[in-house]
């Protein structure tokens, strides 16, 4: 493992999982609605969306720990016109800030639904563009050859969707699961906290669903099985894909005789088939197992395990894959 | 960019005796670790049949480089603060009160030539002796070097004076960041992109 790039593996992956994430809550929230109501897929999808704040704060801070003198940070916008990091920086604050900024009217319930939803649009196509920006900063370097190809945006889109999904599958059953424990009764006094209770007090009073139509237990129900499926589906489908464009990868590194040999080198190592085995592990057959336990109505703690067990084990995958394609960095010259 | 500074280096004499290096690191005060100017060693070889006996060809030769305050230099363009500027007398230099450490110019230049010192937090580079050039000395390496193999100045007089040579093994593609850069070649120099060697002396660069 590339221990001494952390900063960048941890921001890097992060990132994108939060993108995927809240691009994949936008797609339940889309179709979902249609089905089974707005009030309904809001209950399940606001603690996931608020989940992938600490996330990407999480990553961010990473970030900064790359940098030798972070007090100089504010200098990293100069260069906009010239510098794919300059842009990748701006992108990454814009789609924190429209993100918090959504999540925040979601929370307090401020604006119309339809203004939510257009400020929602927008941050996912910010966070989609932001994945490409951080690409091109790898992919744009003429003298980094194991860089400087296709692969890199379109691994990166891979890590954000194939994350993105299982992350949300597994925030779903999370919220269920702490539903199901009753925790939300444990931790009440929560809510009663001084600045809590101020948040809560600028919260409007629920509108009243547009249909009428409560989902109920059921309908809550049925409406997880559907996403998780979804779920369970994409991160199959992904996984082909993201097979598939892994050996291309590979074949064109090993095809190009100016290729150094340290970036062939970096993926001949055990890390790589660990990487592979996870992967197909917690996408494939994790997925696999996790749409049958759905389809065969298993019990909530069974399905919760084996999405959280899918999610983790594609994290720790990506997470090695980005170590490796670090690893793989070596200039052309001297 | 009135004078368009570069480096000249004859790689015919150059004996690898790294003497400039030192220069270098003694003139700037640089830590272990960093060194803004390196030789490298290109070694390579194959067997030639000569009647019924088969015999060596090998060669190997020296390449001392800074930085070479390049036309189009691939670290400014992905700086992402503008810390790393082109001056008017055309050398590349790091404003460090600007500079967030990023070491992005490090991954980008071919050369070697940023590098980042970990005790002040940013990037560093071969400044062309921007001290000693106000005072009308030449810069350390240049007057270090025992053989002579170096010199500097503006680069169109350097071009007139020893050629045009720029693209020799292990040296990349000039065409990436045209690099102020002139090179009278060792007899055995292979031109760049043929691969018919290696850098013997990795670790010292």
């Amino acid at each position: 493992m590339n221990v001494h790039e952390l900063p960048l593996i941890l921001f890097t992956v992060l990132a994108q999982m939060s993108v995927g994430a809240f691009v994949a809550l936008g797609v339940v929230q889309v179709v979902g609605r249609l089905r089974y109501g707005k009030a309904a897929v809001d209950e399940i999808a606001d603690p996931s969306l608020y989940a992938i704040g600490p996330v990407l704060v999480l990553g961010l801070m990473a970030s900064m720990l790359h940098l030798g003198n972070p007090f100089n940070a504010l200098n990293t916008f100069r260069h906009l016109d010239s510098s794919w990091l300059s842009r990748e920086i701006v992108f990454g604050i814009a789609f924190s800030g429209l993100g918090f900024l959504f999540a925040a009217l979601q929370f307090l319930r401020w604006g119309s639904p339809a203004l939510r939803q257009a400020l929602a649009a927008l941050t996912a196509v910010v966070g989609l563009g932001l994945v490409w920006v951080m690409s091109m900063v790898y992919a744009s370097l003429p003298t980094v050859p194991a860089w400087n190809t296709w692969a890199t945006p379109a691994q990166f889109f891979l890590t954000t969707f194939l994350l993105g999904a299982l992350a949300v599958g597994a925030a779903f059953m999370g919220v269920i699961m702490w539903r199901r424990q009753g925790l939300a009764r444990r931790f009440a006094w929560v809510e009663r906290l001084a600045p809590v209770r101020w948040l809560l007090s600028l919260r409007r009073p629920e509108e009243p669903p547009p249909e009428a139509a409560a989902a109920g237990d059921a309908g809550r129900r049925e409406l997880v099985e559907a996403s998780l499926r979804w779920v369970a589906t994409a991160s199959i489908l992904l996984l082909g894909v993201q097979l598939v464009v892994i050996v291309l990868q590979q074949r064109d590194l090993a095809a190009d005789p100016g290729m150094p040999s340290a970036s062939v080198a970096a993926y001949g190592t055990a890390w790589f088939v660990a990487r592979l085995v996870l992967l197909v592990l917690g996408a494939g057959l994790l997925g696999l197992t996790l749409y049958r336990m759905v389809a065969d109505h298993r019990s909530a703690l069974l399905v919760a395990t084996v999405a959280t067990a899918a999610f983790a084990t594609v994290l720790a995958s990506e997470i090695i894959g980005r170590s490796l394609f670090y690893d793989s960095m070596a200039r052309i010259g001297m | 960019m009135s004078d368009n500074l570069g480096f000249y280096l004859d790689q015919s004499v150059c004996t690898g005796c790294k003497a400039c290096q030192i220069a270098c690191k003694d003139k700037h005060d640089l830590p272990v670790g960093v060194t803004w100017r390196r030789v490298v060693e290109y070694t390579g070889g194959t067997w030639q049949q000569d009647g019924d006996t088969m015999v060596p060809n090998v060669f190997s030769y020296y390449t001392s480089i800074a930085c070479n305050h390049c036309e189009d230099p691939i670290c400014v363009a992905v700086c992402p603060t503008t810390a790393m500027h082109k001056r008017e007398d055309g050398t590349v230099a790091v404003d460090p009160d600007k500079c967030v450490g990023c070491r992005y110019c490090e991954w980008a230049c071919p050369y070697s030539a940023p590098q980042y010192n970990p005790e002040l937090g940013h990037m560093t580079k071969c400044d062309l002796c921007a001290d000693y050039r106000s005072e009308g000395k030449n810069p350390a390496c240049v007057e270090a070097c025992p053989s002579r193999a170096l010199d500097w100045g503006p680069i169109d007089e350097l071009r007139a004076k020893y050629g045009t040579v720029d693209a020799v093994e292990p040296l990349p593609d000039p065409s990436i960041t045209r690099p102020h850069l002139v090179i009278t070649p060792h007899r055995d120099a292979q031109p760049t992109g043929s691969g018919t060697g290696e850098i013997a002396n990795p670790t010292e660069i």
